[in-house]
Parts: C-alpha cells; structure tokens; sequence
C-alpha cells in the first residue's frame, strides 16, 4: 500500500487561531452546497465563498474568511466528497 | 494562496476505498452523503469485516468502488434478491442493500416487498430523488406533484399517473413490528441519518429486517442551483414524511 498525496490549499488560523481549514482540489466538485448550508452565510454574512482556486473539474473551489469562520464544521460534514477537513491546532 | 501537497489527509471513514479518489457521482448528488455517512455507522459499530454490500442499477451503482467492503453489483431491481441470498448463505453477513428509487419502487417493488414480509436480515438503503438521474431525468413513481421532468414537461398530472409512492409506509405495513425497523430520514440532516443507519445496522447485526428511505437531492436534473436545492428538499420533506415508522424494543 502506497500513500497517497492529496494536493489543495490551506487557510491557518481560522476561528480566532484555533482550527486549520483544509481543501483538497482533486475531491472539490464545485457544488456549492457548503456555501447554502454555512450558518454564517445565512446570517447575510460572506464567511464561506468561491476561491480563485479551481477544484476537479476546473469550478471554482471554496474558501473561508478567516475572521468570520466559526469552525463548527458544518461544511465538512455536508460534503458529499469529504473535500473539505476543520482539523484543530495543537496549542 | 498556492495549491500544494498537504501532509494531511482528507477524513475519510474507514469503510471507504481510499484509492477510489473522488466519487464518480455530478457535482452535488446525495449518494455521496448518503454512502459517507453509512460508512461512518459501519465504523462506528465496527461491522466492516462482516459487511456485504451490493448496489443497483441506476446512479446507485456508481458506488460500486466507493466502500472498502466486499461488493457486489446486481440486475435493476435485483439487489434485495441478490443480498438476502448472501445472508441466507452465510448466516454472520450483515448484508447491505443500496438503490434508488426507481430499483426498489418500481422494479424491484415485488422482491422490497416479499424481503419485508419474510423479514429477511438484511438493511435496503433507498435513496429516493424524485427522478431516474442516470437516464436523464424522467419521471420516477416518487416524483412530487406537479413536478417538471423529462417524461412530465407540464408538471407531472396526478388523474393520469397516480399519486406518488411512498415507500417507508408501505414498508412499515407490511414488516413484522417484533423484528424490524423502518424510517425514513434526509440528507438535510446527517446527523440524524448517522444515528439512523446506526439503529438500523444495529437492528441487522441481531437478526432483524430494516428499511431507511433517504430524501436525497439530485441538482443537475431538477436544474436548481445549491441554495434552490436545499429549498426544493424541503417541499419533499414536507410531501414525505421524516420519521421513524417502525421500531423494534431495544434499540
């Protein structure tokens, strides 16, 4: 068994310093549903939005504002391919 | 922001094939909640090693790599058949069954039914989106009132096809109620579909006969962008009702 490499792009720091938001470009199809289903957005916030990053088939992927983002992980589990990780810093 | 390798991997369940990459499912569909999360129950009640999965005809069977579990792919309809047979076989099996709606509605309603009536041990998973998705979008027995299909451009007319079938009722009048479990839950709500399938695995591994029908979404043929999508699952959940129908003592 080999390991495999997953490539994508991080953003630190999320939720005041506490979580890291990870997002793999070869699982994210670009469906959005995370964007609808974010708590924050539908406040009338822009917390979850399209990046400039481009996911599996060439769609935008997502990305967080990391001074709204409460990590609660919403996103990651309405994924319907686990594209997006919330892991939490060792302090 | 540069896109590079991440030491991290994504967090996958463990009952799913790793090597498989992304899902062969549109952008969007259900079946990628739907199977994540049952492959987190199996995790979770570490049934792995004695899981048998088989999937149908239809987009179901795209998940035919998606679960590290042995699999099987089965004739339209013909999954129930096929997956109680492997449980009558080898009693320890805790068989799993997976299609649409089209496979255990109209198809295969007659093996849906007699498994239920006989009380087989085994769990059939219905993923229910109101169309047949692979073939384009024509209309299904569970497409709602009114709605546009492929086959329905006017809105699908009740006096001429019917009203929709309802599965998990149908289910739940005909399963012994001493033995078996029967709900139906949405992917609007993972959670509580996690500790569903949980019951129902949980109902399986003693033995039992159990029916989950999911409210999943399907995008690219209702034509609904996400923010739509969710609103359109919420008029199904309305018109289906989500809840436990029949639940054995002791779950």
């Amino acid at each position: 068994m080999t390991t495999l490499e997953y490539k994508g792009y991080v953003t630190e720091g999320v939720a005041k310093g506490k979580f890291d938001y990870y997002v793999y470009t070869e699982l994210c199809k670009g469906c959005g549903l995370c964007i609808a289903k974010c708590p924050i957005n539908a406040k009338g916030e822009n917390c979850l939005h399209w990046s400039k990053e481009v996911g599996l088939y060439q769609t935008p992927a997502v990305e967080p504002d990391p001074s709204l983002c409460i990590g609660c992980g919403t996103c990651a589990l309405v994924c319907p391919d686990s594209a997006i990780r919330i892991e939490k810093k060792a302090l | 922001m540069t896109t590079k390798i991440l030491e991290l991997p994504p967090n996958l369940p463990k009952s799913q094939n790793e090597e498989a990459g992304a899902s062969k499912f549109c952008p969007g569909c259900g079946h990628g909640m739907v199977l994540k999360t049952l492959a987190f129950a199996i995790d979770e009640l570490e049934l792995k090693e004695k899981s048998v999965f088989g999937c149908d005809i239809g987009c179901s069977l795209l998940s035919w790599n998606y679960m590290d579990i042995d699999t099987v792919q089965t004739h339209h309809g013909r999954t129930t058949a096929v997956i109680y047979g492997v449980t009558r076989a080898n009693p320890e099996a805790i068989g799993i069954a997976y299609m649409g709606d089209g496979g255990g509605l109209a198809i295969g309603a007659q093996h849906l039914v007699n498994a239920a009536v006989r009380g087989e041990k085994m769990l059939i998973v219905l993923v229910n989106n109101t169309n047949y998705g692979m073939t384009g979008g024509q209309m299904s027995p569970t497409t709602l009132p009114g709605q546009r299909t492929e086959t329905t451009p006017y809105g699908r007319d009740c006096s001429v096809t019917g009203k929709p079938a309802k599965g998990a009722e149908m289910i739940a009048a005909i399963a012994d109620s001493d033995k078996s479990y029967v709900a139906r839950a949405s992917v609007s709500n993972l959670r509580k579909l996690r500790s569903t399938f949980k019951k129902a695995l949980k109902n399986v591994n003693e033995g039992g006969f159990s029916f989950v029908e999911v409210l999943s979404i399907c995008p690219l043929n209702w034509r609904t962008n996400n923010v739509d999508t969710w609103a359109r699952l919420q008029t199904m959940e309305e018109f289906f009702e989500v809840k436990e129908f029949v639940s054995r003592e002791g779950l």
